[in-house]
């Protein structure tokens, strides 16, 4: 694929799109390709985006995973990852930071429903 | 397009029927809301420094004046009970923050309403790229084997899901600034490298895309 080499500089952890058996530095496989599809279409592209597009993105999510991962580990409690970690990372961006409030009251929510519900079954 | 909808599609399990109000589909619903609530709050406190003075003692007027600034939790708990005055600024209290949860629901339903008003009039195609918007996810093991295997410990579910969520709305970004990018080019999605890369050129400058790489040297 000539667009991989245009990609490899770009991106400074050269992960190229795997496939091959070479085990080469970096060769990972896909992990994301079928739901970044739903996604960009979701968000706005075409209904079959490009797979070159496709793979930058991921290797653009992985980077962003990564330093996130990195930077959670460097302040709180070292060495782990929490919650609140992120939290305090993402204060400055407004709706990453929405999202992820209304993310975990709505799981904390549908906990405390399923909770009732198993109860209300054992009940009767 | 029935494959995309089963391959890594979670189902936010409430949101089909009752869309939770807060979860905006783009910046300024979020930008909106987030800041609604300190206007709500700055609202209730000039409504409490502007009562007061309608007939009531000094001391009254202090009292209310320093619970409406320390607003955020129910802050109801008069010293003694025994005082009237106090116990008057007390209910005060409790009545304005009442209001301004009902206020804040009553504002949450609008929304909702209008939601629902939005999505019934959406077109075919509308209506399934909106089904994509909010059904697409990122497959929870994977992200979590991600997480394990950079911190070599074992992280729990919350941080999974809160880092699912905002790696969906750092997509959500990249994709709308490259398709900026596009139109602004003059020309058509599918999007091709050449905007997305332009897109993370642009949001890097405003610094939406984390980097420690490289070291900032205040004082040389």
């Amino acid at each position: 694929m000539a667009d991989e080499e245009e990609d490899a500089p770009f991106e400074e952890d050269a992960e190229e799109a795997g496939g091959g058996l070479d085990g080469g530095q970096g060769k990972r496989k896909r992990l994301f390709s079928k739901e970044l599809r739903c996604m960009m279409y979701g968000f706005g592209d075409d209904q079959n985006p490009y797979t070159e597009a496709v793979d930058i993105l991921e290797d653009l999510v992985i980077e962003f995973i990564t330093e996130m991962t990195h930077k959670a580990m460097s302040i709180g409690r070292q060495g782990r990852v929490q919650v609140e970690d992120i939290v305090f990372l993402i204060r400055k961006d407004p709706r990453k930071f929405a999202r992820v409030k209304d993310l975990l009251t709505m799981n904390e929510e549908l906990k405390r429903a399923r909770k009732a519900f198993d109860e209300a079954n054992y009940g009767s | 397009m029935a494959e995309p909808v089963e391959a890594g599609c979670e189902e936010p399990v409430s949101a089909r029927d009752s869309p939770p109000p807060a979860s905006p589909p783009s910046g300024p619903a979020a930008a909106a809301e987030t800041a609604e609530e300190p206007q709500v709050a700055a609202e209730t406190a000039e409504g409490e420094a502007a009562e007061p003075g309608a007939g009531a003692e000094p001391k009254v007027a202090a009292q209310a004046g320093e619970a409406a600034q320390g607003q955020e939790g129910p802050e109801l708990a008069p010293a003694d009970a025994e005082d009237p005055s106090l116990q008057a600024a007390a209910k005060k209290m409790k009545l304005e923050m009442k209001e301004k949860k009902d206020k804040k629901q009553k504002v949450d339903e609008d929304e909702i309403q209008k939601m629902q008003i939005l999505v019934s009039s959406f077109s075919e195609e509308q209506l399934n790229r909106y089904e994509m918007y909010r059904r697409s996810a990122f497959p929870k093991a994977a992200i979590k084997r991600l997480i394990q295997s950079i911190t070599g410990t074992s992280v729990s579910q919350n941080v999974v899901i809160a880092m699912s969520g905002i790696s969906k709305v750092f997509v959500g970004e990249v994709v709308e600034e490259a398709l900026d990018v596009c139109e602004k080019w003059g020309e058509l999605p599918p999007l091709q490298p050449k905007h997305m890369r332009e897109a993370v050129r642009r949001l890097k400058a405003r610094g939406q895309i984390p980097n420690s790489k490289y070291k900032k040297i205040i004082f040389q």
